[in-house]
């Protein structure tokens, strides 16, 4: 079973794409996970979809710059190495 | 002036071989551009001598002429210079280990002595009758692992995981299916497996909002300790074949399950277990949930990396 460590960092690559693609406006506020839906008062328990919408802002914010970094050193190594 | 052209030329050479300019020639010398004394044959010797103070580099300043090679004052700037080059780079990377490698935290979880090892083990097999499973706390941090059986620790699990991959190779060994990349392949998937763990129960952490004290090291500490149950599964199954192995493994599987959810339940769920309550309410009926899954992953995952070895 040829699950290296390469590997897992390449479908991790690729699940952050993912998350980072989601756009604002055409789909997350359709669906009702837009980051101004979510935030529903101060109440103690924030609950696992307000976290989960956090969760998305924050990699689509955070993650950008890095991933576009990421990605291009990613594209050349498989374009040099297959 | 010649020796000091050459003393220069060393210093040079010892730290940027690639922009070496060319000694002084002398007649009578070997090859000019060589870096390295060449004494693969005998009459190269003879040009040893010589070629030290020429400056070769450093195998062959410690050569005959050696006590006139350092005495020379320009040496011994040299050697000053590149021993306090040395000593500043040590101090610089002394000083920012600590940023990517917790260091002194590290030290915490390889504090063990044999009693605990062999205390551990026993638990890790037969966590049964064991009662209080608290870590015990000294002024506001956790004892070390010598002194409390309950604490995590990082030798067994790091034992544990090189022994499985040796292990491993030499399951495959009996079986004519070794090749030596195998061991690294086998550590990489094993080390991969615990990364995806590892990662997959942050998140699950985070989405269910628990204030816990459960830090990552502690978590991979936790997650290592099936690999102790693993290497008992597949040393039974090379001894007795099959039967042993699915035996011990489902011993071990148990095992482990009891073992993760008796320490888990203290970290995950902290409120509730300390009273010995059993859980109510929406929140902590999830918390248990996600205990039962972190602990019903192992088994799984102890078959899944073992199957493969025992034919």
């Amino acid at each position: 079973m040829a699950f290296t460590l390469y590997s897992l960092l390449q479908a991790a690559l690729l699940c952050v794409n993912a998350i980072a693609v989601l756009h604002e406006e055409r789909f997350l506020k359709n669906i009702g996970w837009g980051t101004d839906q979510g935030i529903g008062g101060f109440g103690e328990e924030p609950g696992i979809k307000s976290q989960l919408m956090n969760l998305i802002r924050s990699v689509r914010t955070v993650m950008r710059v890095p991933l576009i970094i990421v990605n291009s050193i990613a594209i050349v190594l498989l374009l040099l190495f297959g | 002036m010649h020796s000091a052209d050459a003393a220069a030329g060393t210093a040079r050479q010892r730290k940027w071989p690639s922009k070496r300019r060319v000694p002084v020639s002398q007649p009578g010398m070997g090859d000019p551009h060589q870096l390295f004394d060449d004494t693969s044959s005998a009459q190269s010797r003879g040009y040893g001598a010589q070629r030290a103070a020429g400056g070769l580099g450093y195998p062959a300043a410690a050569a005959s002429p050696q006590a006139t090679f350092l005495d020379d004052p320009m040496s011994n700037v040299a050697m000053a210079y590149g021993s306090s080059l040395a000593a500043h780079g040590k101090e610089l990377v002394d000083k920012n280990i600590n940023r990517f490698i917790p260091v002194t935290k590290l030290k915490y979880y390889f504090a063990v002595d044999t009693m605990y090892v062999g205390r551990k083990l026993g638990l890790l097999f037969f966590p049964y009758l064991h009662q209080d499973w608290e870590v015990q706390y000294q002024q506001d941090t956790p004892v070390a692992p010598r002194f409390d059986i309950n604490a995590p620790d990082l030798y067994i699990p790091a034992m544990a995981f090189i022994t499985y991959v040796l292990v491993a190779g030499l399951a495959l060994g009996t079986q004519d299916r070794f090749s030596p990349d195998i061991l690294g392949l086998q550590a990489s998937s094993a080390l991969a497996w615990l990364t995806l763990e590892v990662v997959a129960i942050l998140l699950s952490l985070y989405l269910v909002t628990v204030n816990t004290d459960l830090t990552t090291i502690d978590l991979v500490a936790f997650l290592g300790y099936k690999y102790v149950g693993m290497i008992g599964g597949v040393l039974m199954g090379l001894l007795f074949g099959k039967i042993g192995y699915y035996l011990v493994l489902g011993w071990c599987c148990v095992s482990i399950f009891v073992f993760m959810i008796r320490t888990l339940r203290l970290k995950i769920l902290a409120e509730a277990a300390a009273e010995g309550v059993p859980v109510r309410g929406a929140r902590n009926q999830l918390r248990m949930y996600l205990t039962m899954a972190v602990a019903a992953a192992q088994p799984l995952l102890m078959y899944w990396l073992t199957f493969h070895l025992v034919r």
